[in-house]
């Protein structure tokens, strides 16, 4: 690559444009932290029981539920616990979602995306049989029945969303220990995950069937309170998302087809770090793109797992352009062929791409499988446990290798840098103006870079340790999670936004290029000059046109004398 | 339509009418009246849906004060929880003080009088222990309810959502639902405490020594509640990491709550009367008329502080429903809303203005601090229940008392303690007999749907007092 805008930007507007990218920064902080509700809301529900109608067990169209016409009629706990069987085999547990609040009655909005469920299991044995500790690991069988219905169907009308017997493996502890009765309360189980929250209400049938010759639930005395905890993204948090993506979307898209144009105008074919800036736009354009306006009239149940996959190529995209713009400013040209990816870099990149391999792997045996049912989830079982962490596990490897890797370029970047420092004196004027560029480049990259890292980072941090809130005085709160998202989401699309802008490649022709009379007579100079070095030239990279590079390295000396 | 007008106003004016006449009734006696409506919809099994005939059922009208009822009233399905509430109450005090001389027992037939006898008259422990479970199976039992969806009132609170640009200038009902869209509902352990404060503590006015020990056994009670919540969060963000995490409250299970309250009214603290008004250093000496314990029959002047500070205010209640309450990610600003817990967030028509006069002090009859009987004791802390004076030995009928004595009670002949039968029957002896009880065993489950058993005759020992 030959002289970029970054170079040849005169300081004043070099620092308008960085300060209104990060005023534009700011304003996405905020809209994340002042308009924005948090990202996600929940409804905790409490299991209400209802007597089965035996005939009907294993009709899966038919649903028991507990609010409107028809209802069931509830079993109280004191039954339960009168009856000697404890109503064994009897009772279906029923959620229904959303719960009413202040005497309406609330459903789900397509704006709320998503729903992700958990549920929260308390038992307790007759301490008189026996007393037993529960062994860790213990298997739970449950019938799952999830049904839908929509606004304006009668209150009967749920029909089936999707039905399964899956196993769940609790770890539980004694919450009370009694000479009747020992209770214990387990850790949380996913229950099921929908990537689109398309329906107006849900409900949620669950039995806990008891068969003593498959050796199913034997082990657990009877059923205490069954909390189901129903996870939605919040609807406000989508308008702000969705608004900012729509808002970014354009910018981007218009500012990677002017950085195209200028890259076509040179008489040069595209450097790799051309190519690999228009890849990182594009990327990031695919995760601008605003699919989600779909979900609000498709019911898209891949929804979550191409967010993740969108964010997943960006990331790995943002990943190999660092690493391959390090590499391009070793400042040694050792072949003097044009370097691609496969030539050059396909080593450096295999951590990059060995560990998304595994993320996306991981992803697909997660999200993937729920696609064709809501309540899989690789964690549930010990041995989906130990492969989805060791797929983790690889990932973090890899990203880690990553960094080491990354760490050795950089710092042998600068080691580079200082050689040359030491030599640049003695260069012929237009080759160390080239050199003086290729640091000042990366020097800015570094600098940007670091502070996004480091952005990003912190706040990272301080959403996890300030568990999402921040006050600013009594009226002023900052939801910190929502600003946390926003605006490093915005951070990243500035980022790629400046890099776009000012590692396009300038040329003199360019009628936005201020320059004074005294510099284009000086131009002439340095054509001049430029000339009898022309040997020297032809050794860098991206040499095509002499008359070209010199009137660069007159604009890099515009700035050196600024 | 007519018709049903006709009828919707004569229930009103028989609900008016009996109004008036409970009105007299309801100052009268110390123990709180509401225990009453564990009675309510016997014998015949409630269930939430007939809540319509419940009202009508007049051991409402005998046991609750007007505002209690108001409360009822304005809150459809509130009083299932409540009639749960009572008798979940009912039976863990009594599994808790199963094997004590004082089993928590209680009436069969109201007929106007005290639920749990004439116990509650005497400021013992006993009194302070029925005070402060019944608060706080009031709090579990109207969360529970909530999220049980029994419930319709429960509270969404948008307050920190009211940044929606639509609820703005949309009245009413979308306005609501735009902003469960726009941020999505709280917890619903909130409502059940600010619920329990105003219903539980009514007509308790912290006025005299025994009113402030109520209160105070009341607050244990819900403080208990809180300090059992768990918090539990999820990880969702990209790919299920905690980019993005969501956090709530988990309530216990009333048992833990019971046996936390059992030990404390082991170790419970006797109060009482100082001989002095005395003011707390920071105290300021001019207590404000509207201020708690202010009022001019402070011969039982108890407080050491009773200053009305609204900085105060909020303090306490922060005191009293922590962060811990609820801090999920969105909800920790509400505990920082001067407004959130006043009594107007809950459905109240009509009440507001009389409300919005009297929430100094009502908020302010929190704020006192009980001097320890014995003064080397530590003073009592929020959780601690505290009594008046010793309890009666509980051994013989005492009908004067509201004392049913134990005898015809079982006991455990091997035990030393309180059950063992020594202790139980007082010295009296006890008889022992041998029945032979049917129970089922080695059941075995079929799915779907039998359940076979065994009937087992085992022999079983019961010893009871004389």
């Amino acid at each position: 690559m030959s002289g970029t805008i970054l170079e040849n930007l005169s300081g004043r507007k070099l620092s308008i444009l960085v300060g209104s990218l990060l005023l534009c920064q700011v304003l996405c902080f905020l809209l994340g932290g002042l308009y924005a509700p948090v990202p996600a809301g929940h409804t905790n529900v409490l299991g209400s029981l209802c007597r089965e109608n035996h005939a009907r067990q294993n009709d899966t169209s038919f649903f028991l539920y507990s609010r409107g016409e028809g209802a069931c009629t509830q079993v109280t706990r004191e039954e339960v616990e009168q009856d000697s069987m404890k109503l064994a085999n009897q009772i279906v547990h029923v959620f229904q979602m959303p719960l009413p609040r202040d005497s309406r009655v609330l459903d789900y909005s397509r704006w709320q995306q998503n729903l992700i469920g958990v549920l929260q299991v308390e038992f307790g044995y007759d301490s008189s049989s026996e007393l037993r500790e529960p062994p860790k690991e213990l298997q739970l069988t449950i019938d799952m029945r999830l049904a839908y219905r929509n606004k304006g169907d009668p209150d009967h009308a749920w029909k089936l969303y999707a039905h399964g017997v899956e196993h769940r493996y609790l770890d539980c502890v004694a919450a009370h220990i009694g000479a009747s009765e020992t209770l214990y309360t387990c850790d949380m189980i996913p229950l099921f995950e929908l990537g689109a929250l398309h329906h107006s209400f849900y409900l949620l049938n669950l039995r806990f069937p008891l068969d003593t010759p498959k050796q199913m639930n034997l082990q657990f005395g009877h059923m205490h309170d069954l909390t189901l905890t129903a996870i939605h993204q919040n609807g406000g948090f989508t308008h702000v998302w969705l608004m900012l993506k729509t808002f970014l979307f354009p910018f981007v898209v218009g500012i990677m087809v002017w950085f195209w144009r200028r890259v076509h105008l040179l008489q040069r074919s595209p450097a790799l770090l051309e190519y690999m800036l228009l890849y990182l736009g594009g990327a990031l354009t695919f995760l601008n793109l605003p699919l989600e306006y779909l979900s609000l009239s498709i019911e898209m149940p891949y929804m979550l797992l191409l967010s993740d996959i969108r964010q997943g190529i960006f990331y790995a995209m943002l990943l190999s352009f660092w690493l391959v713009f390090a590499g391009e400013h070793m400042l040694i040209q050792d072949s003097p062929n044009k370097s691609t990816i496969r030539s050059r870099y396909w080593k450096h990149l295999s951590a990059v791409v060995v560990g998304c391999i595994s993320l996306f792997v991981f992803d697909i045996s997660e999200r993937g499988v729920q696609l064709r049912n809501p309540f899989y989830s690789i964690w549930t079982t010990p041995l989906g446990a130990k492969v989805a962490m060791s797929f983790i596990l690889l990932a973090g490897v890899s990203a880690a290798v990553y960094f080491l890797f990354l760490c050795y370029m950089i710092s042998k970047v600068f080691k580079n840098i200082g050689d040359k420092r030491t030599s640049l004196p003695s260069m012929s004027q237009a080759r160390r103006l080239h050199y003086e560029g290729l640091i000042y480049r990366f020097k800015f990259l570094m600098l940007a870079t670091l502070l996004c890292a480091a952005l990003t980072v912190t706040g990272f941090i301080m959403g996890q340790m300030t568990e999402g809130q921040w006050k600013w005085n009594e009226d002023v709160e900052i939801q910190l999670t929502s600003a946390f998202l926003t605006g490093v989401y915005g951070m990243w699309n500035i980022y790629i936004f400046a890099l776009l802008i000012l590692y396009a490649p300038s040329h003199k022709q360019w009628p936005t290029m201020h320059h004074s009379d005294e510099t284009t007579q000086s131009n002439e100079n340095i054509v001049a000059s430029a000339a009898s070095e022309e040997i020297e030239f032809s050794n860098l990279p991206s040499d095509s046109n002499p008359s070209e590079i010199s009137s660069l390295t007159s604009f890099t000396r515009k700035v050196a004398f600024e | 339509m007519d018709i049903s007008y006709i009828f919707v106003i004569s229930l009103m004016l028989a609900l008016c009418s009996s109004q008036a006449e409970s009105k007299q009734k309801s100052g009268r006696g110390r123990g709180s009246m509401w225990w009453g409506i564990a009675k309510v919809g016997e014998p015949n099994n409630m269930s939430p849906i007939t809540t319509g005939i419940m009202y009508m059922d007049p051991a409402i009208h005998s046991t609750l004060r007007r505002k209690q009822r108001r409360l009822v009233r304005d809150n459809p399905g509130v009083l299932g929880a409540l009639v749960k509430g009572a008798n979940l109450a009912i039976s863990e005090c009594q599994h808790q003080f199963r094997n004590r001389r004082w089993n928590c027992s209680t009436r069969n037939f109201l007929r106007g009088k005290n639920l749990f006898g004439k116990i509650v008259d005497r400021g013992c422990r006993e009194t302070g222990f029925i005070y402060a479970i019944t608060s706080a199976a009031v709090t579990h039992s109207i969360a529970r309810a909530c999220s049980e969806g029994t419930i319709e009132s429960c509270t969404c609170d948008y307050s920190h959502q009211s940044r929606s640009p639509q609820a703005n200038h949309q009245a009413g009902s979308v306005a609501g639902v735009r902003d469960w869209e726009w941020g999505g509902c709280s917890d619903n352990i909130g409502f059940g405490f600010k619920f329990s404060r105003e219903f539980v503590d009514t007509g308790e006015r912290g006025r005299n020594l025994r009113e402030k020990m109520n209160l105070h056994n009341n607050e244990a009670g819900r403080a208990h509640v809180q300090a059992e919540m768990r918090q539990e969060c999820k990880c969702h963000g990209m790919s299920g990491s905690c980019t993005v995490k969501t956090c709530w409250m988990r309530l216990a299970n009333f048992r833990v709550i019971g046996d936390n309250l059992k030990a404390r009214f082991d170790g419970a603290t006797r109060v009482q009367v100082s001989n002095s008004l005395r003011q707390s250093a920071n105290a300021v000496a001019v207590v404000s008329p509207n201020a708690a314990g202010s009022n001019s029959g402070g011969s039982n002047g108890l407080l050491q502080s009773a200053v009305s500070v609204y900085e105060d205010e909020e303090r306490m209640l922060n005191d009293h429903m922590p962060d811990l309450l609820l801090d999920n990610t969105h909800l920790s600003s509400k505990i920082h809303h001067p407004n959130m817990p006043s009594p107007n967030s809950l459905p109240m028509a009509g009440a507001r203005a009389r409300n919005g006069r009297r929430q100094g002090r009502k908020h302010n009859r929190y704020h006192f601090q009980l001097n320890p009987h014995n003064p080397e004791h530590k003073p009592p802390g929020s959780k601690d229940i505290v009594y008046l004076e010793p309890s009666p030995s509980f051994c013989e009928k005492n009908l004067r008392h509201g004392i049913l004595g134990t005898h015809g009670r079982q006991c455990n002949e091997t035990s030393l303690g309180v059950d063992g039968c020594g202790l139980m029957c007082c010295g009296r002896g006890y008889r022992r007999d041998e029945v032979v009880v049917v129970e089922r065993c080695a059941c075995t489950f079929h799915w779907c749907c039998e359940v076979k058993c065994k009937l087992c005759r085992t022999k079983k020992v019961i010893y009871t007092c004389l």
